[in-house]
């Protein structure tokens, strides 16, 4: 037996939330099992899906339709997973929603790029099918796609504030060759999946994250198109890695430089803090440009961040306390955490093994899943939900 | 470390402006002003509010109505609002210093705002309010320029005499370009020739459903707007209350129309109208862009009637072939341009035998309708390049150009006097005639055209003398050295 599995019962008969995985290496195998372990209640109502992009999306589509037929189904690859047993690579990891105290309906938009804005409006539609007192979209979207903060405006101006937002760009384990998603029957390569989520008790939405800004600011002086191209009118590149003192061999050497930024981000100021934004995966070494993550306005100002194993762990306690708040002091049926892949970098395996048993230390018996994400979606407030190096967790009560 | 207190709000002030600034049209930008003023006041909600309505918000589900509850909110910061789904908020509003008093209106759930917050409202609704007006300024001039772009266009195509009713499409194409959007209806009725009571569609743009809506025909006593403006030749513009019952029913989702008269030689021939479902800002200024187009309608008519009348003048009316004096127009015309030595130029001059009978046995009309056939198998029997004319009565004329000779004059000749030979059905019975044609070629000198059409009458009589149905080739002496060619 390969797979391992958790399950928990909320009000009796009412709603219940089941995690299974399995690491078999064949993907239709892994996905039977992994369903199975899951559905450890009736009336299921929605199967989340993250599994490594090692695993044949059609392959895994058909064990799932073989061990729960006719079930809704969203998912997505990831660059990990995070599961019972704590987080891994190369596992399916289910998560079954059920209950009569649930409904949900999906949607599924293809073709991303170009059309973030319709595509996240599109995917919102499936809300107005969800009447319940409480309710969460959860949207999975190609993480290669730029401009996601697009498609989570799209989304808001669908449902608007009315709905949280909830969920985690696809990951393809650092390979950047292509991610998928998976709705129903139907595999995306470059779309965004998603759920609504109906209950009759409360949902949270929580983030995040262990960085806190460095030094003087710099000025976004040109960018665009989730790029920046000139700080304080030099390079960006160069200014960014003067200003965290980076040394020599780090500004010409693509794999060096990597390595140096990515446990080095940028904030924007908000109101109530700073966010997070992840400039390292895309980083032009001959244009001196940096990009990758969210969007860094054109005339704002930008901080270089620092963080540790200690404070990107303590996010864990910061983003479970948000989720947790709307529950009105009652535990959760179980969880979904989503991480960021670059954290996962930071931590190392030593660390995010750390961050799996504050996590098991939140849930405290309850069931929880995710996957390391290429970016994290989490609003509960303002208008603003897309994230970068950050936790993101949804609570179901 | 990242800033706070004021230094916070200049900040976001900044990011607006940068946003903002870079947006191409009214829409882009407002949509990104409230967005970015509600993600800097980490705000659910925000609306521009114009003239008591919210125009645009974010925040809101799609198909709600509860934005409206932003618009009733005064200039100020001390004000909660109750919103569906969200729950109690506070909420501001500054305005953007336009004449149409609009705000910027914000509501978050939670505290109220801080002073410094509310400034950083004002601040942003007045960088909005400025950055609507340069747009609105920029796209005056993008209007204007395309409305001296498109009068061009129209005016070129008069000059150059394209079809009157690809002018009158490219007039509507214009307005609606000018003054409209892509759904907007424009038309151009006239007056109907033969029944002066009713209007036709000339010529209209529009979407499939508004082109369906206007009717092609309509009397004009039933044509609402359309209708004052021929009657009173004046302007019309109005909002959605339609004078007329009959325009109120044309144009129930429209939030108004402007219509101007057209004229052509002075009289009013119909009128141009412009129907609309935005509220247009400068009533004054379109008014007179449509009458600049109405004007350039009034020109192509009235062009298009001068040249029907020259064409009338210049060609014979019942066969429509060249008139005798088109004809020695163009004759003269080619004999001033052909070099001396070249033999290039041949004239038919044709008389049918046996017309006045056909005439004193069917009648004038089988007689009419015999002319003509005999034109229609002229004009079949040489080239395009060839000029076929009727001088009146039974004598008709052609002007054979470039490198002719003897021979392939008398080809045609041959051909033509072979054609007419042939049976013509008239009201009554079917006709038989012949036709005589004398010849005359310009075989290096120098001619008019007068001479050469005597020479061709000398030989066509000199073809009838020797029998019907011939044709003769004039030479020098006609006395003397007249060679007979039998048909």
């Amino acid at each position: 037996m390969s797979g391992e599995a958790s399950a928990v019962l909320g009000e009796p008969g009412r709603r219940w939330m089941g995690v299974g995985r399995s690491d078999a290496e064949d993907s239709r195998t892994a996905a039977i099992e992994a369903v199975r372990q899951a559905m450890r209640g009736d009336d299921v109502k929605v199967l989340l899906v993250f599994a490594s992009v090692t695993h044949d999306a059609k392959s895994l589509l058909e064990g799932i339709s073989e061990a729960a037929p006719g079930v809704a189904v969203i998912g997505c690859s990831t660059h990990g997973e995070i599961g019972p047993g704590g987080p891994r690579d190369g596992t399916v990891v289910v998560t079954a929603i059920g209950g009569s105290g649930f409904s949900v309906e999906t949607a599924a938009s293809d073709g991303l790029n170009g059309r973030q804005r319709e595509a996240g409006a599109e995917v919102a539609q499936c809300a107005a099918g969800v009447a319940r007192p409480y309710r969460v979209l959860m949207m999975l979207t190609d993480g290669l796609a730029r401009d996601q903060e697009t498609v989570l405006r799209g989304a808001y101006g669908v449902v608007g504030a009315t709905v949280p937002l909830f969920g985690g760009a696809a990951g393809d384990g650092w390979r950047m060759t292509g991610t998928f998603q998976l709705h129903g029957q139907d595999v995306l390569t470059n779309g965004v999946v998603a759920v609504c989520i109906g209950s009759d008790a409360p949902m949270g939405v929580g983030i995040g994250h262990g960085w806190r800004p460095t030094g003087e600011p710099m000025i976004v002086t040109l960018s665009g198109e989730g790029r920046v191209y000139q700080l304080d009118d030099q390079p960006a590149l160069d200014v960014y890695l003067c200003r965290l003192g980076a040394p020599p061999e780090v500004y010409h050497d693509q794999m060096a430089l990597s390595r140096y930024v990515l446990n080095r981000p940028l904030g924007v100021q908000r109101r109530s803090g700073v966010e997070v934004r992840n400039m390292s995966t895309e980083v032009d070494v001959d244009g001196r440009s940096i990009g990758g993550g969210g969007e860094l306005v054109q005339g704002g100002l930008t901080w270089a961040m620092e963080g540790d194993e200690d404070s990107v762990l303590d996010a864990v306690e910061t983003a479970c306390r948000d989720a947790f708040a709307p529950l009105q002091g009652r535990p959760p049926i179980g969880m979904v955490t989503l991480s960021c892949a670059a954290c996962r970098a930071v931590l190392g395996d030593e660390g995010i093994v750390h961050e799996g048993e504050r996590l098991a230390q939140q849930a405290d018996g309850v069931p929880f899943a995710g996957f390391y994400t290429y970016g994290e979606i989490a609003r509960s407030r303002g208008i603003d939900g897309f994230h970068n190096q950050s936790l993101v967790v949804l609570a179901l009560g | 470390m990242a800033g706070s207190g004021s230094s916070f709000e200049a900040q976001q002030l900044v990011e607006l402006l940068s946003v903002v600034s870079s947006s191409q049209d009214e829409e882009t930008a407002t949509q990104a002003a409230i967005e970015r003023a509600a993600q800097a006041l980490e705000a659910e909600t925000s609306a521009l509010v114009v003239a008591g309505r919210a125009v645009r918000s974010v925040g809101f589900p799609a198909g709600s109505n509860d934005h409206d509850l932003l618009a009733t909110v005064g200039l100020g910061r001390h004000v909660r609002l109750d919103i569906s789904g969200i729950g109690s908020c506070a909420a501001a509003a500054a305005a953007l210093g336009d004449r149409d008093e609009s705000r910027l209106v914000i509501a978050r759930r939670g505290a109220d705002f801080s002073v410094e917050e509310h400034n950083l409202i004002r601040g942003m609704a007045r960088v909005l309010g400025l950055t609507l007006q340069m747009l609105r300024t920029l796209d005056a001039e993008r209007r204007r320029q395309r409305h001296m772009e498109q009068l061009y266009r129209i005016q070129r195509a008069i000059s150059r005499r394209v079809p009157l009713s690809d002018v009158l499409g490219m007039i509507v194409d214009g307005v609606r370009d000018v003054l409209g959007a892509e759904d907007d209806f424009v038309g151009l009725w006239l007056i109907d020739p033969m029944e002066p009571g009713l209007l036709t569609l000339a010529a209209s743009v529009g979407s499939s459903a508004a082109q369906e809506r206007w009717p092609r025909r309509l009397p004009i006593a039933d044509a609402g707007a359309m209708g004052r403006v021929v009657q009173t030749d004046e302007v019309v513009h109005h909002g959605a209350q339609a004078p007329g019952a009959a325009l109120a029913r044309l144009m129930p989702n429209d939030t108004g129309c402007l219509a101007v008269p057209v004229h052509e030689n002075g009289q009013v021939a119909g009128g141009l109208l412009i129907s609309r479902r935005e509220d247009q800002p400068s009533p004054k200024a379109d008014q007179e862009k449509m009458l600049s187009f109405a004007e350039h309608v009034s020109l192509a008519l009235t062009d298009a009637r001068t040249l029907s009348d020259m064409n009338e003048a210049m060609h014979d009316s019942l066969t429509g072939l060249a008139s005798r004096a088109l004809f020695l127009d163009r004759l003269s015309n080619e004999l001033a341009h052909m070099d001396r030595g070249d033999t290039a130029l041949a004239l038919l001059f044709i008389d049918l035998d046996r017309f006045k009978q056909v005439n004193d046995t069917f009648g004038h009309n089988a007689g009419d309708v015999l002319l003509v056939g005999v034109a229609e198998r002229i004009q079949a029997a040489i080239r395009a390049c060839d000029v076929a004319a009727r001088f009146g009565g039974d004598e008709f004329a052609v002007m054979l150009r470039g490198a002719v000779s003897v021979e392939n004059t008398r080809d045609v000749s041959a051909r033509i006097i072979a054609s007419l030979h042939q049976p013509f059905p008239v009201p009554g019975g079917t006709a038989d005639i012949d036709a005589s044609i004398g010849i005359a070629l310009v075989e290096g000198e120098r001619v008019e055209a007068e001479q050469l059409l005597h020479r061709a009458d000398v030989a066509m009589y000199q073809a009838k003398r020797t029998g019907r149905g011939r044709s003769v080739l004039f030479c020098a002496d006609p006395i003397s050295e007249l060679r007979m060619t039998g048909a």
